[in-house]
């Protein structure tokens, strides 16, 4: 399958994808919520029920994981990008007290983890689990017979995430890619699944290095708890005191731009590109890139990006780039045989790249 | 910096500065306006807003820019990051 069928299936349609990317872990215990305030950037507040999205940080203040806090009973569900299980277990004996009564269990042991997206996901969901699906808010989860529902996901589309037990498993994803296929979709890439996440502006630990950087300069600040103390925080407040001096901001370009570019102006270097991919929704280069503080706003075209002897213009955008589908669906009214894109705007809004 | 740019720049900090003060003091966000992440997503994730907090917000843009954005078609693709509230803003402002 090519990347623009990918594309179209996250875009239009639905999507399905295995989550062999993601780590899941439940902490259990009398002090499980405890620990995981213990290692992770954001608040917990949160209701039984629902997911929180937050950070593991390294002591310089670096993102080490992109994770899901899930208060579940007496336990917490955490799904986590970017750090294996073993590396969860040794940042919690180094950084939550020790005394603290929790048992760390791997999910993946017993589940399979997969995804859906797409603006028609909500009509896969229903036809396969429960028509009450589609009233499950975004980061909320659900337990079922078969495992567990997250309302999740990093494309801006509808997103649900399963964890689904290994007994179930392959039933589940042949009866789940049938009603994919369906609704005119299919299985879908991580390259894809990481494209629609920097279109929509989500972190993702592979959009290009965080050495040196901070939820500052990312622009997680959201994710980062300003009333406790937690792993890198030292170094994030010794930042914002001396002030921040870059920010991720977002692009567009026609091509050409790559990973690692200078960005310049007419005055010198401004900056470096940190992610560059082609979108088809944008029709041109969606990218990042960390620029001075002074100009890391959208909406200036006087930038170039430069490789070797390459030149090439950049636009600087705000984010999210992509107007999805998904905002002009609504579950109650609408089905996928019954749609009419006719009318729909484009997927982006901007001037051509 | 050309004189084009550092206007440019000057005023989209200017409103930017201007919305993040409202988000803080008005929808009662408990994050200093320096914090707030111009990219962050405001509903669902990032600032937590919901859909009541969505029509406060329209109704005290309107009042402290003076613009008519309730009921434009500025809601349904602008009312996503406090950035592309400020490009609404700087748009509907430079319209004659």
């Amino acid at each position: 399958m090519s990347l623009e069928d990918e594309y179209r299936f996250v875009r239009h349609s639905a999507a399905i994808s295995r989550m062999d990317h993601v780590c899941c872990v439940r902490i259990e215990g009398e002090d499980a919520t405890e620990a995981v305030d213990a290692i992770c950037s954001g608040d917990l507040w949160v209701r039984d029920g629902r997911m929180r999205q937050t950070l593991f940080l390294d002591e310089s203040g670096q993102p080490t994981a992109d994770v899901y806090v899930c208060p579940d009973d007496d336990s917490c569900i955490l799904l986590f990008e970017g750090m294996t299980v073993e590396q969860l277990r040794n940042s919690m004996s180094r950084y939550a007290d020790p005394a603290l009564d929790t048992q760390m269990v791997d999910v993946r042991a017993t589940h399979e983890l997969i995804s859906l997206h797409g603006p028609y996901a909500w009509e896969v969901m229903s036809r396969w689990l429960t028509p009450d699906i589609i009233g499950l808010p975004y980061l909320s989860f659900y337990h079922f017979d078969q495992g567990t529902c997250f309302r999740a996901g990093k494309t801006g589309e509808y997103g649900y995430d399963l964890a689904v037990r290994k007994e179930h498993a392959d039933g589940a994803w042949k009866d789940l890619l049938e009603l994919v296929s369906a609704v005119g979709g299919g299985e879908l890439s991580l390259e894809t699944l990481d494209l629609c996440a920097l279109e929509n502006g989500f972190f993702s630990v592979r959009h290009g290095s965080v050495e040196g950087l901070t939820p500052l300069e990312l622009q997680l600040q959201w994710r980062v708890s300003a009333r406790k103390r937690f792993p890198g925080a030292d170094t994030i407040d010794a930042r914002r005191a001396e002030g921040m001096r870059r920010r991720l901001t977002y692009f567009v370009a026609r091509d050409g731009v790559r990973a690692g570019d200078e960005v310049c102006s007419q005055d010198g270097e401004v900056g470096r590109v940190r992610s560059a991919v082609l979108s088809p929704g944008v029709g041109g280069i969606a990218g990042t890139a960390l620029l001075d503080i002074s100009v890391a706003h959208p909406g200036i075209d006087a930038f170039w990006a430069r490789h070797e002897d390459a030149k090439h213009s950049i636009r600087t955008v705000s984010s999210p780039l992509i107007f999805n589908r998904s905002l002009l669906v609504d579950p109650h009214r609408h089905t996928y045989e019954t749609r009419d894109e006719s009318f729909d705007p484009p997927l982006w809004l901007g001037a051509p790249p | 910096m050309t004189n084009n740019l550092s206007n440019y720049v000057a005023g989209r900090e200017a409103v930017l500065d201007r919305v993040r003060h409202l988000l803080r003091d008005t929808m009662k966000l408990r994050l200093e306006p320096a914090a707030i992440d111009p990219d962050a997503p405001l509903f669902g994730t990032g600032l937590g807003m919901d859909s009541v907090d969505a029509v406060e917000l329209v109704v005290q843009l309107d009042a402290m820019f003076g613009l008519q954005l309730s009921g434009s078609p500025f809601v349904s693709s602008n009312m996503r990051t406090v950035n592309t509230i400020v490009d609404a803003i700087m748009e509907l402002a430079d319209e004659p």
